[in-house]
């Protein structure tokens, strides 16, 4: 019999739950909650073996002792984790910009089609929300909450080592939907400029790598089965009239007809949806050799929509092969993701018609020379025009399908270079082509059609988007400065080529559109110097010359360098044998990005475009085609980010308890909008160009705490928040305080919006009338404070206020494994934002449904009996509501049972579950801040299987 | 790779130097400047809009003119809740109207591809793109209509803007701040290009339809002369015989029936011998939200039933009001076959602005032909209908005011004029003697007779009745109507532009 007690080297701290087992045998036992054991039937010439998750385990020859008293050390490997970064990569520990890896076991749970929802709510800085409820559907990501107004936000996505169109490619759904989320490895987010600046001119609103799952080298043949079978539903619908309501609201008001509205009760929401079923399959091998290693991956996926006759399908093949030649000198990496990506798009029109339709109206009437549908027709059994149509013909009576077939594909070479030592020159060629086809048809028996023969629409294009880059780099240890050296040097050139075309019918004839062609094209410079001098000082600087096509040979080439630097304050001799500290390192870093998202390819030349069907003028008997020069700016250039980092990274207790708190201050220079230019000046009322400037300021906290972590037991705690401010600091030519330009166009009469882009105030600011409530807290209708005492109402009382980002938000994981039992579940939380119910305002009023061109009426929001509005009040502040929340995202539960041969997984799912929030529409979460026609968002139950042999 | 980020268009695009060696393309890019005064973009009816900041059918040329030079007088009304759009009625709009931003957005777009035109154009450029003799001069001519239709905007910018920022084809294209030109000093500006581009251009009624001719220059300088006091502060009604004298003897000649300028074969069915200078539409190839489908549409509701004017719906908005209906003896039972007012199921009294039935609707402008058959959209969507921007009946009313103003003439030759126009509208007992001939007399004919043409604020502004003096329905935002203040006989200059360029004041009172 042996006892002893086992603690942590570090920290002296005993260990509970750790394995003291002899070796080659099941006789073993675990530490009590003192680090205690006891241990009977040793024999001599035993091996002891102990161990705990998160540390290195020791082996200790049995030689008669009693007592066995060990000192674990907590796993190099885990803290000398490797992370991407462009073009390299580098120990966790040694990253001196605001980098974060999530990890496969880090991920959302649940029936995911869409690679970003895996990472939802787990990062600070990092912002998902997804557009809306639509199988396969994209969401919108914000890093920091981007910088620019009117170029491109979306962070640069690199996938295994290919750059993505920032643009995505034509007619998917989502771009992300080409790489299957079971098949990635890990996301590494970079941050901050020092990260991203070797990125270049686009990498302002971050980068985002995407690294997917290769083959082991030596690893035995496995199989692997996954399944994940969903079903879908819609969990509220806008809250509107039903038949009598209607009714009523309808017979009290004067001039209204009577004999218009129909005898049924017709819940339109109900018939429009359906509950969405859904199959993820992934079938994969992988297996590897002494040089040779490969993993293939399967999938397919199909998901109908909770829309009726939505449906999106994705066959997909995922190929990593990796071979080591010449005594793994030369490394050969083939990545190769194949899909097809099919769709049923509905009409999505028919939420909005949903909402909108009388529902004293039957869905049915065998009468109709609709398909059977009823419509709003005149006494010649033609369709009212300007009638709302009917919601379950709109869908049903649409086939709109199309079909995009992708292969991203790269092959890289790394090629240690013999005779010097640490130099390695690493190549990679990269190609992603999708090809786009689809149609729609509208048969004439729908009363949308109003001309002889159907509505037909084919189309079709592709996208392709080349990479050729290379670089060396060399990894020196200088003893006699005892510093690391890391030199990068390379060169890319990227690009990007799409072409469309189609056809459709008007007027009776098909009509052929010109063929769209548009080329762009960036050839970059890179280098990057890093050092570590004693293991304790890091300095990094990176430097990038981007050349875009987009831009004069005057502005064509841009520089973005970043310099960062950092203290291992861990590894200083007053920390070193700190039990407290296993890590402490403090972050700067300073760089310069850019932005060359800017919409047009060509926005620097003078071009002419000829004019399409139905744009002509009549000289004399004939029909000539125009052409119109179109707008430019000669001088257009670069927009430039400069973002200035301050980090601290931090692990207690041998990293059981881990975080990273970032802040950052980042200007926009000659910032990309689409402003109005002076009248007269260019070729159209708005041009994008360079006019104005952003700051924007954010704190970044992520927590990670190991609360348990015994051999059967293991809770682990993520947490990060997020605070952002964003704002304009400068948009014009001139230098008005009052110049702003209107933003957010909304539903409810043309040309309306609710937004604006003003100096000193952020870009999703509302812009309204404060409206004056009564005793009882009624809105009174069109009392609006007169804000400049004029005594008339007029633009100049509308008021910004309030805004549509929040002002932070946050993420909570929980996973819990007991045994082969696991449990997780993701909050996430979003405060100091504001909605706009535009689903309220544009039909919350009376003359919305019964002052209409035409004979019908259509249906209110159930608001308009809070409120009693006669008129439309669009300005209203009324309808700014706060759009707070938590939600519940995802909950899941899973069984693992191990067994011989077979490994079998069971798990459920559920997300979408819970949402606390006081606003009162649909859903307080959409980009943008103005709630219309939302495509809701299902909650979802996820019954998943996976089998290992 | 350097020279991989060279890059031009690939598709249907081109850039000057490979698109002007062809000399087919400048007779498209002076079409491109007559659409723009129909169309909103290159693809019709919307798709590929000229204008960005309000959406493309309200962003139109003519629709936008419309609606300023209509909807502020006592002719039209309209019920919609888009924007602004009710304070246009109400003569209560400010500097952050967007209609009134994208008119001067349309007229400044309008003048700066016409520069545009005239730059490309120069003896230069047309020797580098080697241009031939004969394509030169058919060039010429394109040149002067492209300075026609440039003093068309500049004339609608005087009237609407007054001091508008001043572009030519010498300024660059860029993101600069142009210089505001003073209304006088645009005064002579437009009367200087018309004048120097008179014998340039075609002579009257032998160019092709649509394109302007010299009787359109002349037209325009009768209207600038006809308003000069308003516009410099000096008379120049002499002028205004002259010029209109030139149009009345180049031959052109009143349609026999007053509807047929308004129906959709207006350029075949003899009106367009009355017409001197049309804005064209087609059904099927001049497709545009705005414009005549505007002016056609949105009259249309109520009980008015839609295939009677050639369309598949109305859109429900514009009606008149009770003043104006009172202009014509006996309202809407009037003898004047002019009057075509739709009551039935229509209040005359406007009670409710938003309301379709309140006020007479106005059955004007169709899109069908003389034989009652609708025009060439099978579905009914755009009309064929031409608008009559000049025409014969305006400028004999222009002679007989500028007579009664003391611009010389003969005043029974105006006398005669206007019976031309009395003898249409009346079966019998129209016409009028000289001492009916009084410039009351004078508003009134032309409401009666140009109602709903577009002229109406111009006309009212010149009389006085505009603001200061004139109610009617819902003027001043008041259902009885009120006078306004005087500033309002011209529109702010928008506060965007303002905000943008510094070098510009704002118009007196706003």
């Amino acid at each position: 019999t042996i006892s002893g007690i086992i603690t942590e080297r570090d920290t002296g701290m005993p260990i509970p739950g750790a394995n003291v087992v002899i070796k080659g045998t099941t006789n073993g036992t675990t530490t009590n909650f003192d680090g205690e054991y006891t241990l009977d039937g040793v024999n001599l010439d035993d091996v002891i073996v102990v161990s705990y998750l998160g540390f290195a385990s020791q082996e200790i020859p049995f030689t008669g002792q009693q007592t066995i008293n060990v000192q674990l050390q907590p796993d190099t490997a885990v803290l000398e984790e490797v992370v991407l970064i462009g073009y390299g990569s580098t120990r966790r520990q040694d990253a001196t910009g605001a980098v974060e890896q999530i990890s496969t076991e880090d991920f959302n749970r649940g029936a995911i089609v869409s690679p970003e929802q895996l990472i939802a709510g787990k990062s600070a800085g990092v912002r998902i929300t997804s557009g809306n409820g639509a199988p396969g559907g994209g969401a919108q990501i914000r890093i920091r909450g981007g910088s620019s107004l009117s170029a491109n936000n979306d962070p640069l996505i690199v996938v295994d080592g290919l750059p993505l169109d920032q643009r995505g490619v034509q007619g998917v759904r989502n771009q992300l939907n080409a790489i299957n989320p079971n098949e990635i490895e890990d996301f590494v987010v970079l941050k901050d400029a020092s990260a991203t600046a070797i990125y270049g001119s686009r990498a302002s609103n971050g980068v985002i790598l995407i690294t997917t799952k290769k083959g082991k080298r030596g690893a035995d043949l496995t199989f692997e089965y996954d399944l994940k079978a969903s079903v879908g539903t819609v969990t509220d619908y806008v809250d509107v009239l039903d038949a009598a309501q209607f009714r009523n609201i309808i017979e009290t008001t004067e001039g209204t007809d009577l004999g218009l509205l129909g005898e049924s009760d017709t819940d339109w929401q109900d018939e429009i949806y359906q509950t969405a079923v859904g199959a993820i399959h992934n079938f994969t091998v992988a297996q590897g050799f002494e040089n040779f290693y490969y993993r293939i991956n399967y999938n397919n996926t199909s998901q109908t929509g909770v829309l009726k006759t939505d449906l999106y399908e994705r066959n997909a093949l995922n190929i990593a092969l990796n071979t080591d030649l010449l005594d793994n000198d030369l490394k050969l990496t083939l990545t190769t993701k194949a899909s097809i990506d099919a769709n049923h798009f509905a009409e999505q029109g028919a939420i909005g018609a949903a909402v909108g339709f009388d529902p004293t109206q039957s869905v049915y009437d065998a009468t109709s020379p609709f398909g059977g549908f009823f419509e709003f027709r005149n006494a010649n059994d033609e369709a009212l025009q300007q009638a709302t149509r009917n919601p379950l013909a709109l869908l049903l009576q649409r086939d709109a399908e199309g079909e995009t077939k992708r292969v991203i594909s790269n092959f890289n070479v790394d090629y240690r270079i013999p005779l010097i030592e640490d130099l390695r020159f690493n190549l990679n060629a990269g190609v992603d082509y999708a090809e786009n086809d689809g149609f729609s048809f509208v048969p004439t028996t729908a009363a949308t059609v109003i001309q002889d023969i159907p509505n037909q629409e084919i189309y079709g294009g592709f996208n392709r988007n080349t990479l050729l880059d290379f670089y060396f780099n060399y990894k020196p240890y200088l003893e006699a400065i005892s510093t690391n050296v890391d030199l990068t040097a390379g060169h890319s050139f990227q690009e990007f080529y799409s072409t469309s075309k189609s056809r459709f019918t008007e007027n009776n004839v098909w009509v052929e559109r010109d063929r769209s062609i548009n080329r762009n094209a960036l050839e970059s410079y890179f280098a990057r110097a890093s050092f570590d001098i004693l293991d304790r000082y890091l300095i990094s600087a990176s430097y990038r010359m981007d050349g875009s096509s987009r831009f004069s040979e005057k502005n064509r080439w841009s520089s973005f360098p970043a310099l960062s630097v950092g203290w291992k304050i861990n590894n200083e001799a007053f920390l070193k044998d700190s039990n407290t500290f296993s890590e402490l390192k403090l972050r700067a870093g300073y760089g310069v990005t850019g932005n060359q998202e800017i919409g047009p390819n060509y926005g620097y030349i003078n071009v002419y475009t000829p004019s399409a069907a139905g744009a002509s003028y009549q000289f004399g008997d004939r029909f000539y085609r125009t052409l119109r020069p179109e707008e430019f700016d000669a001088d257009l250039r670069w927009e430039e980010l400069q973002t200035y980092n301050v980090g601290l990274d931090f692990g207690f207790f041998s990293n059981r308890f881990t975080g990273s708190v970032d802040a950052y201050h980042r200007t926009t220079d000659g910032l990309l909008a689409q402003v109005p230019v002076p009248a007269g000046s260019n070729l159209s009322d708005q041009l994008v160009t360079n006019v104005g400037e952003t700051v924007s300021k954010g704190l970044e906290i992520g927590l990670n705490a190991g609360v348990v972590r015994t051999d059967k037991l293991d809770w682990n705690v993520n947490y990060n928040i997020t605070f952002e401010d964003l704002e304009i600091t400068r948009l014009d030519l001139g230098n008005n305080p009052g110049f702003f330009i209107p933003q957010g166009g909304i539903s409810g009469g043309v040309g309306n919006t609710i937004q604006l882009w003003k100096k000193g105030i952020d870009p999703t600011t509302f812009f309204v009338y404060r409206q004056v409530y009564d005793q009882d807290g009624q809105p009174i209708e069109g009392a609006y404070v007169d804000v400049n005492g004029d005594n008339v109402i007029t633009e100049a009382d509308r008021q910004p206020y309030k805004k549509g980002r929040p002002d932070f938000f946050m993420g909570l994981t929980n996973n819990f494994t007991y045994k082969d039992f696991d449990f997780s579940f993701t909050f996430r939380g979003s405060f100091g934002g504001y909605m706009y119910n535009n689903t309220q305002s544009s039909t919350g009023f009376r003359t919305a449904g019964t002052v209409t061109p035409e004979a019908y009426y259509s249906n209110f929001n159930a608001n308009v009996l809070e409120t009693n509005f006669r008129n439309s009040q669009f300005f209203s502040d009324y309808y700014v509501r706060s759009a707070d929340f938590v939600k519940l995202d995802n909950v899941s539960v899973g069984y693992l049972i191990p067994g011989e041969k077979v490994d079998f997984r069971a798990s459920l799912t559920a997300t979408n579950i819970l949402t606390i929030t006081d606003y009162e529409g649909l859903d307080p979460e959409i980009a943008g801040g103005i709630d219309n026609n939302f495509y809701p968002r299902p909650r979802t139950f996820v019954l998943g299987l996976n089998l290992q042999f | 790779c350097e020279s991989e980020l060279e890059l031009s268009p690939e598709d249907n695009r081109q850039t000057p130097g490979e698109i002007f060696q062809d000399a087919e393309a400048y007779k498209q890019f002076l079409a491109k400047l007559y659409a723009g005064l129909a169309v909103s973009g290159q693809q019709g009816p919307a798709g590929n809009p000229d204008l960005i900041g309000l959406d493309e059918g309200f962003s139109q040329y003519l629709r936008l003119y419309w609606m300023l030079q209509e909807l502020p007088t006592e002719e039209a009304v309209i019920g919609w809740n888009d924007g602004t759009i009710l304070t246009l009625h109400a003569q209560t709009w400010t500097s952050g109207n967007e209609f009134i931003r994208t008119m001067y957005s349309r007229i400044l777009y309008q003048v700066a591809q016409t520069n545009a035109f005239i730059r490309e154009t120069s003896d230069a450029n047309l020797n580098a793109y080697g241009v031939d003799q004969a394509t030169r001069e058919e060039i010429v001519k394109f040149r002067a209509e492209a300075r026609f239709l440039r003093a068309l905007s500049y004339y609608h910018a005087l009237d609407l803007f007054g001091n508008p920022p001043f572009i030519s084809e010498n300024d660059p294209v860029g993101a600069f701040l142009p210089e505001q030109i003073q209304r006088a000093d645009l005064f002579t500006f437009i009367e200087s290009e018309l004048l120097a581009i008179e014998n340039e251009m075609v002579p009257a009624r032998q160019n092709e339809y649509g394109r302007a001719d010299r009787a359109a220059v002349w037209t325009l300088l009768a209207k600038l002369y006809l308003n000069a006091e308003e516009y410099t502060g000096t008379k120049r009604y002499a002028d205004v015989i002259t010029y209109s004298e030139k149009v009345i003897n180049a031959g052109y000649t009143l349609v026999d029936d007053y509807q047929k300028l308004f129906l959709a074969d207006n350029n075949t069915n003899g009106a367009q011998n009355e017409i001197i200078f049309p804005i064209a539409f087609d059904g099927l190839e001049t497709r545009s939200f705005g414009g005549m489908t505007f002016i056609i549409r949105a009259p249309i509701g109520g009980d008015m039933v839609p295939a009677e004017f050639g369309v598949n719906s109305g859109w429900g908005g514009l009606r008149t009001t009770p003043q104006f209906v009172s202009l014509f003896p006996g309202g809407a039972e009037s003898q004047d076959e002019r009057e075509m007012f739709f009551t039935e199921g229509q209040r005359l009294e406007i009670r409710d602005i938003t309301r379709f039935k309140d006020g007479y609707a106005v059955a004007k402008f169709r899109n069908v032909d003389s034989e009652g058959n609708p025009g060439s959209d099978p579905t009914g969507e755009h009309p064929d209908t031409d608008f009559p921007m000049f025409r014969l009946a305006d400028v004999y009313l222009m002679y007989a005011e500028a007579v009664l103003r003391g611009g010389g003439g003969s005043q029974s030759q105006a006398v005669s004029y206007i019976n031309e126009l009395r003898d249409r509208a009346y079966e019998s007992g129209g016409t009028i003697s000289a001492n009916d001939l009084t410039l009351d007399f004078i508003l009134a004919e032309r409401g009666r007779e140009l109602y709903w043409e577009a002229h109406r604020r111009t006309d009212l502004v010149r009389f006085g009745q505009f603001t200061s003096q004139g109610v009617w329905a819902w003027k001043g935002n008041v259902p009885q109507g009120m006078t306004t203040a005087a500033f309002r006989d011209l529109y702010p200059i928008p506060a965007s532009d303002l905000g943008v360029n510094t070098n510009l004041t704002q118009n007196p009172g706003y």
